[in-house]
């Protein structure tokens, strides 16, 4: 289970549940060695922030990360 | 299979003097109903959702309250490498629902009864196909001939 995340990239959660939507979250921090977790994350719906360990329920969509 | 791999869910932490009206909130953010509390990386107790209102709500506690008033500081503890055989007796002998998963002394996630029944069920699911296809589709053996 190598996850791998930057700043600014979205983790989606799938749902357990039948009629329970996915959760998504922002990447803020990335507290492991090498892009792995934990992350510092802000929930989508909330605002709020905390920590996260991705399970084999999450995935990562990359963005790419343009400095101007 | 080791306990890491048979983790099913995401773990989400929580830092020790947040409240519970930002734990309550990262739970259904988050569509879990347990925290890890975290101080750094080493998880120093576990909140749940009954726990918000066993030890919150019916106590009167202030949506502002730590978390950490709330929290159970009793974890067990399972190393992510341990063989998932070893994650059932720790189950059986200690009589929790949810142990925190730690690697090199770091949390790195939550398993929980739950997880260890729906793989179980999985097992049985797929060890039951032979008997299944052997009942649908019976095979007769022809009869043996007759010799004297």
């Amino acid at each position: 289970m190598a996850v791998q995340a930057a700043v600014g990239d979205r983790i989606v959660i799938k749902s357990h549940r039948i009629g329970e939507p996915d959760r998504d979250c922002e990447v803020l921090a990335v507290r492991g060695a090498d892009g792995g977790p934990p992350y510092a994350v802000r929930w989508d719906d909330s605002g709020q922030e905390g920590l996260f360990f991705p399970g084999s329920d999450a995935t990562v969509q990359h963005f790419e990360h343009v400095t101007s | 299979m080791q306990t890491i791999d048979a983790l099913r869910r995401s773990g989400v932490g929580i830092e020790p003097g947040q409240t519970i009206r930002e734990a309550a909130a990262l739970m259904e953010s988050a569509g879990v109903g347990s925290l890890a509390v975290l101080d750094g990386t080493t998880v120093i107790g576990i909140v749940t959702d009954r726990d918000l209102v066993r030890r919150g709500m019916a106590l009167g506690l202030p949506l502002d309250a730590r978390v950490d008033a709330v929290m159970s500081s009793r974890v067990v503890t399972i190393s992510a490498d341990a063989d998932l055989h070893e994650a059932f007796s720790v189950f059986r002998t200690h009589g929790v629902r949810r142990l925190a998963v730690v690697r090199d002394g770091a949390f790195a996630g939550m398993i929980t009864v739950d997880d260890l029944l729906v793989d179980l069920a999985d097992d049985l699911v797929d060890l039951s196909r032979p008997i299944d296809a052997e009942i649908r589709a019976a095979y007769h053996d022809g009869a043996v001939p007759a010799t004297t």
